[in-house]
């Protein structure tokens, strides 16, 4: 019989309800939307933090000394440590290994040119967009170009294949007026060895110390070098999510952590975590996390999300007093239908239970709706944005349900007590 | 001597200064017929708002089949209606999206049993067995106050209280319900009408008569 009068009286006063479902609707596709976002943003603010380059940086462990006394280091090891290239693979052998967006393996070479003065110029060799094999024969495509997208080139990438291809420092290139095409010799500046013949295929922009060097493909300065298979540094751009107070309790060692902890630590992407599992995977290597942007980024997604909660708990009172708005006037208008079945012997809460479902009801249907409309509205937010869809967690289905049911439910409870107040005397046949 | 289903002793009823109903003393017997007059204004709603217990009075008492309604709680006063009491209204007051048959089944729903066969005999009993499937705004007033009125009898109460059951129909209707009231009172039903119309006060057993809240007279 309850069902039977819930559905009969469901349909009733359809424009009250649909004004009612409408205003629901709203506030649960803006909560879905923002919902979407908030879970998604911090994987897209990490790759929009990945356009401004690394986060990581590893360098051998022996050199992770720190010698570093008024901002120059005197660690006597620099640069005449190296990690082995073959080992970088290892990289993506990691828990975390899709998360390693890219890297970049760097060998600085002390260098000079043949010609022009003998001018003393640095080779800096490293990746520029190169296909590397990792375990089960599986490709990535890593290098400067993949983790350094902000790196301006005029003139063409050189090949990595070929090591007789170079790019110029744009500082370099100005002070040598080299332009693009020009021939070089180059050889190693401390020992005598091999000339190498290079040609310049482009004039490099970074804004940082690459301007005033060569930079060459990896296997070319390891040859000018001599060090096969060595390289000093590698630059690691990883997908990780912001730091919290768990991962800057970590900062303090992971023996700060209890094991539990540790768990949680280990399982989430943070820099730091992932900090470490790289140590883990190169043991001779040091991982050093570029704390500037890791901070930032959790900064940003953190105002954002706290944002996001603000706008949600504003719709959610918005609606709620709209639904309670329609609930008095429900009351008002039923109040003779109330009164009859006090009458007829209900309880009050008998007489709740009925206008609390149809609130449920309301609050589910526009709930469910609310889901659809708000998953587009996320995507459309996305795409303004972030220029991507943001993904959509199906998780926000039952939990944007249960807080449209809420909001309908709490916009009703204030008003539904109007029905205790309702005397059936009053309503049914006048109280005098 | 048959027992006495409802009784007042100095039932007052105050709001403020206004004094509606004073010390009203009055006894209805199993199976009687008993009919309230009075001008507008002489107490006879809050009377039998007090007596169908969905109002509470100042002092006095009221028994209903021997339940002392002055002394049990709003919550016992649900119960007692629903237990006790068949309402007959002189608006209807059916539920609008329900038809028929499911409005007497309200009442059994409140009262804590469904039995949908019941309920349709009632009907076919008030003479409605063509329409119980339809909704009020369907039925004609005559037809909506015999849905009342199967309502009213479906749980079996001790006494059916009617408030101008006949006030809002047609001389033809007026006639079937005053037929119906007939019957039941040949049934043994106790029943207590509240109207101010002398024809149907014409067929109860007893008459009292209210005037500024006061019985001015008790007749046979």
């Amino acid at each position: 019989m309850f069902l039977l009068m819930l559905r009969q009286s469901f349909f009733r006063g359809r424009r009250r309800k649909l004004l009612a479902t409408s205003t629901i609707i709203l506030a649960a596709s803006l909560i879905t939307a923002l919902m979407t976002i908030s879970i998604d943003v911090g994987d897209k603010m990490s790759r929009e933090m990945k356009s401004y380059g690394a986060n990581l940086n590893l360098v051998p462990k022996s050199e992770n000394l720190p010698l570093e006394i008024g901002g120059v280091d005197y660690n006597p090891l620099k640069g005449e440590v190296f990690l082995e290239e073959q080992d970088l693979g290892k990289m993506k052998e990691i828990f975390w290994h899709n998360n390693i967006a890219g890297y970049a393996p760097f060998l600085k070479v002390p260098a000079k040119l043949e010609g022009k003065g003998g001018a003393a110029v640095p080779i800096i060799g490293t990746y520029f967009s190169r296909l590397v094999k990792f375990a089960g024969n599986e490709e990535f495509r890593t290098g400067v170009r993949e983790i350094n997208p902000f790196w301006r080139v005029k003139g063409n990438w050189p090949d990595d294949s070929k090591t007789d291809e170079v790019l110029a420092g744009a500082t370099l290139a100005r002070k040598l007026g080299l332009k693009v095409g020009d021939r070089l010799t180059v050889r190693y500046a401390l020992a005598p060895t091999q000339p190498e013949a290079v040609t310049v295929a482009g004039i490099l922009s970074t804004g940082g110390a690459e301007e005033s060097a060569l930079v060459a493909p990896l296997a070319l300065a390891q040859r000018i070098y001599g060090h096969t298979g060595k390289v000093q540094s590698v630059s690691v751009s990883a997908l990780t999510v912001p730091e919290d107070r768990l991962s800057r309790k970590a900062r303090h060692g992971a023996d700060a952590l209890d094991s539990l902890e540790y768990d949680r630590w280990y399982c989430t992407a943070y820099v730091s975590s992932i900090a470490h599992q790289l140590e883990e995977a190169i043991p001779s290597a040091a991982a050093r996390p570029i704390w500037q942007v890791a901070a930032s980024e959790g900064t940003v997604v953190n105002k954002i999300q706290l944002l996001m909660v603000v706008v949600t708990i504003a719709a959610f009172i918005a609606s709620g007093l709209g639904i309670s708005s329609l609930m008095v006037t429900t009351i008002m208008e039923r109040s003779r239908e109330i009164g009859l079945m006090k009458a007829l012997g209900a309880a009050d809460w008998e007489v709740y239970l009925l206008f609390l479902s149809e609130s449920a009801l309301v609050g589910l249907i526009g709930g469910l709706i609310g889901c659809g409309a708000g998953a587009l509205l996320a995507q459309l937010i996305g795409l303004s944005i972030f220029g991507a869809t943001v993904s959509f967690h199906l998780i926000v289905i039952p939990v944007n349900v249960v807080i449209s049911i809420l909001i309908a439910l709490a916009g009703s409870l204030v008003p539904s007590r109007l029905i205790t107040r309702l005397f059936p005397a009053e309503v049914l046949h006048g109280r005098k | 001597m048959l027992k006495i289903v409802l009784e007042t002793v100095g039932l007052t009823k105050r709001f403020g200064n206004v004094t509606p109903l004073d010390g009203i003393d009055m006894q209805v017997r199993e199976g009687e017929w008993v009919a309230i007059m009075g001008p507008s204004g002489s107490g006879k709603t809050t009377m039998l708002n007090i007596l169908s217990c969905l109002d509470t009075l100042s002092e006095g008492q009221y028994i209903l089949d021997g339940i002392d309604t002055s002394k049990v709680s709003e919550k016992e006063r649900v119960v007692v209606r629903r237990e006790k009491i068949g309402l007959v209204f002189q608006q209807f007051h059916l539920v609008p999206y329900l038809t028929a048959l499911e409005n007497v089944m309200l009442a059994q729903y409140y009262h804590g049993m469904i039995d949908r066969d019941d309920a349709i005999e009632v009907l076919n009993r008030v003479g409605l067995s063509h329409r119980y499937d339809h909704l009020p705004s369907q039925l004609s007033g005559g037809e909506q106050q015999r849905v009342c009125i199967a309502r009213a009898l479906i749980n079996q109460p001790a006494i059916i209280l009617a408030d101008e059951p006949t006030g809002n129909l047609d001389e033809a209707n007026e006639q079937i319900i005053l037929d119906f009231f007939k019957e039941l009172h040949a049934e043994g039903r106790t029943i207590v009408l509240v109207t101010h119309n002398p024809e149907l006060a014409e067929f109860a057993d007893r008459t009292v008569r209210l005037h500024h809240g006061k019985v001015v007279q008790h007749a046979a």
